[in-house]
C-alpha cells in the first residue's frame, strides 16, 4: 500500500519535473517503466482521478468491499459514473500536500468531520452543496459547511468477563478505578475519544464534555498509566484484547461486535458512555471529478440502503435516523446512535476537535510517553 | 590537445540519474530545510521550541537514550556472535551467516509482532513461566521500553556483526601466534591486540546501527506500547494528524544533520562502502 503510493507519487512528481524541463524523457519514460505506470494516465497529468468517475479515498481492507457494494453500485446505476478507490488513508496532513501539490487524486474522502472543520478552514476543501446532500439525512449539528457526516463510528469499552466475575465494570469510572478492577487497559494513542472517556471518568457529564479540560483529562490519564498500554490502530486494538493483554481495552465502537463474537462472549462491550464519532466525507479543492458529480455520490451515500449496507457490511452506524429505526431489535444494541444508546452516550464535537487537535494530540503524547 | 579540459563523456551517461537524484532526492529535502524555518511563520521559532520545550527534549532524549543502549547492546551481542564465526570451519560459519541473513530479511512488522506473540502477557514465555511455577504474575517484557530494546536490537544485531566479521577476518592470525609467544597472556593477546585490531570493525558497526536506530519507528510504536515515543513517529504525527509540519521539518533535518554527521565520523575510521557493503564478506 505505501510501495503503491510511493510510486506513485514518484511518477507525478516526475511528470512535474518531465513538464517543466527538469527532467528528460527518456529517464521519465524509464522512471514509469519501472513504477509500472500508464503513461497516458501520467502525461495527462493526473495518476488517477479523472473528469467521468469518482475516486474515492478511504482505508483500504474491508472499506474498499464495502464501500464498492454499498455505495458505489447504486451510484453507477444512477449516474453511469463508476467508483475507484484510493486506499492509502485520507488523513488530514495528506489531503493538505495533496491540495497544495495542485494534483488531487481524490474527489471524496472517507474521513472524520473534524477534518472538514480544520481543512475547511485552511481552504482546502469544497463546500458541500446543501442543495443536492441533504441535511435532514445526518444528525443536528454533523452537517458542516465543509463536511455532513455519512456514518458514526465511535469508542467503546470491552472487559474481559473472566477477569471480572464478582460484578462487571459499567462505566468509564469503573474503567479508571484500577484498585477496584485490577488488570491492564488500552487506550487509543491520539488522544481522540481517550481524553472523553476520562472526563467522563472524572465526574463530567456527558453532554457537557466540551471545550475539553485538557489538564483535568491528562491528570485522570496518567493516574492509571503504569496500568495503561496505547493503540494506534484499531486492528492492534483488537489484537490487545484477543490476545489477552488487557482485561479491559477500548476500541472502535463498530468492530465490538465482532470481537464479542470471535471470543465466544468471553469479552463484552459496554456502550455507556461510548463516544460517538462523526465520519464524514469531505472533498479535496479541485477534485478532477467535479463537484456536481461528487454532491450527488454524497447524497446517495445518505440513501437509506446504502446506510444499512455500511451498518451490516462494516458495523458502521447509519446517520440517517430512517435507516436507524429500520434496524432489528438484534442489531440496535450495536448502533451508537440508537434510542436506547442515545441516553448513554457522548457525541464528539467536531469544531472543538477539529480547531483543538494539535494541542490535544501533543498535550496527550508528551503524558503518555 | 586539453584532454583533462574535456569533460568525460560517461558524466553524460550518468547525467540521467544525477538529473533524477537532483529532481527527486536534493529537491525534496531542501523543501524540507525550506519548510523548517518558514512554517508557520518565517524564523527560527521551530529550532528555539528545541531550548524552549520539555516535550522535544524529552523525546529526543528518549530516542538517544533508546539509540544509545541499543548500540552497546547490539555491538556487544554482535561482537561474541562475529567472533564466534571467525573461528569456526568454513561449514559452520556459513550455516551461521545463513541464520543471519535470515533474520536480517525477516520484515519489521513479523518480527515485532513474533515478538508480541512469544513475549507478551498471554505469549509463549510468559505462560511457561506461569505454568512451570516459576512466577505468578506475567512480567511485562514488551509494550513498554524493554520491549523497544529487545525488538531493535534484534533487528539490528546483523548490521553489527557483518562489519565486525570482515574485519576479524582480515586479521592475520600469526600476530595473535606472535603475541603468545612474546609471552602474553590469552586475556592480553585479546585485550591488546585483537581488540584494536577489530576496531574499524566496532566502531563501522556501533555507528550503522546507531545511524538506523535513529529512525526507528514500527517498533518503537508497538512494541513500546505507546509509552516510548520516538522522533519517527512523533515527525509522522506531526506531519499527518497535527499538520505541525514546521516542527516536523525542524526534527528532521536535525536527525538529517546528525546521521550527516555521524556518516563523517564513520568515514574518517573506514570507506563507507566497506561498511555498508559488508554483507559479501
Amino acid at each position: 500500500m505505501q510501495d503503491k503510493q510511493f510510486m506513485r507519487e514518484t511518477v507525478t512528481e516526475a511528470a512535474h519535473a518531465f513538464r517543466a524541463g527538469r527532467l528528460d524523457r527518456r529517464s521519465f519514460l524509464a522512471l514509469c517503466g519501472m513504477a509500472g505506470v500508464a503513461l497516458p494516465s501520467v502525461l495527462a497529468g493526473r495518476a488517477e482521478a479523472a473528469a467521468g468517475e469518482i475516486v474515492m479515498w478511504n482505508w483500504g481492507g474491508q472499506s474498499e468491499e464495502c464501500h464498492g457494494s454499498a455505495i458505489g453500485a447504486p451510484f453507477t446505476a444512477e449516474t453511469g459514473i463508476p467508483l475507484k478507490f484510493d486506499t492509502s488513508g485520507p488523513l488530514q496532513g495528506k489531503i493538505k500536500e495533496m491540495v497544495d501539490s495542485g494534483n488531487v487524486t481524490a474527489d471524496v474522502c472517507d474521513a472524520d468531520l473534524f477534518d472538514a472543520v480544520a481543512l475547511g478552514a485552511t481552504g482546502h476543501l469544497e463546500p458541500i452543496d446543501y442543495a443536492v446532500v441533504s441535511k435532514d439525512k445526518t444528525l443536528p449539528g454533523y452537517a458542516l459547511e465543509f463536511g455532513t457526516s455519512i456514518i458514526l463510528y465511535g469508542y467503546a469499552f470491552m472487559y474481559d468477563t473472566e477477569a471480572y466475575p464478582d460484578g462487571a465494570p459499567t462505566s468509564w469510572t469503573d474503567f479508571f478505578d484500577v484498585a477496584k478492577f485490577p488488570g491492564m487497559r488500552s487506550l487509543y494513542k491520539w488522544a481522540n475519544g481517550s481524553l472523553e472517556a476520562a472526563l467522563m471518568a472524572d465526574g463530567v457529564a456527558r453532554d457537557a464534555l466540551y471545550p475539553l479540560d485538557l489538564d483535568r483529562a491528562l491528570a485522570r490519564i496518567t493516574a492509571i498509566k503504569d496500568s495503561t498500554i496505547y493503540w494506534g490502530s484499531g486492528s492492534e486494538a483488537h489484537d490487545m484484547i484477543v490476545n489477552g493483554e488487557v482485561s479491559m481495552g477500548m476500541v472502535w465502537q463498530n468492530r465490538g461486535r465482532n470481537i464479542e463474537q470471535e471470543t465466544n462472549g468471553r469479552y463484552k462491550m459496554v456502550m455507556n458512555g461510548a463516544i460517538a464519532m462523526p465520519g464524514a466525507y469531505i472533498v479535496p479543492k479541485g477534485n478532477a471529478g467535479g463537484v456536481e458529480a461528487v454532491m450527488k455520490f454524497i447524497a446517495v451515500s445518505q440513501s437509506v440502503d446504502a446506510q444499512l449496507g455500511l451498518f451490516s457490511c462494516l458495523g458502521m452506524t447509519p446517520t440517517n435516523s430512517e435507516a436507524v429505526a429500520m434496524l432489528s431489535a438484534e442489531d440496535a444494541p450495536y448502533a451508537i446512535t440508537s434510542e436506547a444508546n442515545m441516553a448513554v452516550i457522548a457525541l464528539n464535537d467536531p469544531t472543538w476537535w477539529g480547531q483543538n487537535t494539535d494541542a490535544a494530540v501533543n498535550a496527550f503524547l508528551e503524558a503518555i510517553s | 590537445m586539453t584532454r583533462t579540459q574535456r569533460l568525460n563523456p560517461a558524466w553524460f551517461l550518468v547525467a540521467p540519474l544525477l538529473a533524477l537524484v537532483a529532481v527527486m532526492f536534493a529537491g525534496p529535502l531542501v523543501n524540507i530545510l525550506w519548510l523548517s524555518f518558514t512554517d508557520p511563520e518565517p524564523g527560527i521559532a521551530n529550532y528555539a521550541a528545541l531550548i524552549e520545550k520539555a516535550s522535544l527534549q524529552k523525546l529526543l532524549w528518549t530516542t538517544l537514550r533508546v539509540c544509545l543502549i541499543t548500540t552497546v547492546l547490539s555491538v556487544v551481542l554482535g561482537y561474541s556472535i562475529a567472533y564466534a564465526m571467525a573461528n569456526v570451519a568454513e561449514s559452520s560459519r556459513q550455516r551461521m551467516m545463513l541464520f543471519i541473513l535470515i533474520s536480517f530479511w525477516i520484515s519489521v512488522l513479523v518480527r515485532t509482532f513474533s515478538w508480541i506473540m512469544l513475549l507478551g502477557r498471554n505469549g509463549l514465555l510468559n505462560n511457561g513461566l506461569i505454568e512451570l511455577g516459576l512466577i505468578s504474575e506475567p512480567i511485562a517484557f514488551v509494550r513498554n521500553e524493554l520491549g523497544v530494546l529487545i525488538g531493535m536490537v534484534h533487528y539490528m544485531i546483523p548490521y553489527a556483526v557483518l562489519p565486525i566479521l570482515a574485519a576479524m577476518q582480515g586479521i592475520d592470525g600469526r600476530v595473535l601466534q606472535a603475541s603468545r609467544n612474546l609471552g602474553a597472556s590469552p586475556a592480553q593477546t585479546f585485550w591488546r591486540v585483537y581488540l584494536p585490531l577489530t576496531k574499524p570493525g566496532v566502531i563501522a558497526g556501533a555507528l550503522l546501527v546507531f545511524i538506523l536506530s535513529l529512525g526507528f519507528y514500527v517498533t518503537p510504536a508497538i512494541l513500546g506500547g505507546g509509552k516510548v515515543l520516538m522522533v519517527a513517529e512523533y515527525i509522522s504525527v506531526q506531519v499527518l494528524i497535527t499538520l505541525k509540519w514546521g516542527t516536523a521539518a525542524m526534527l528532521a533535518v536535525l536527525m538529517l544533520g546528525s546521521v550527516l554527521g555521524l556518516l563523517y565520523v564513520l568515514s574518517r575510521f573506514m570507506k563507507l562502502s566497506a561498511a555498508l557493503g559488508g554483507g559479501r564478506t
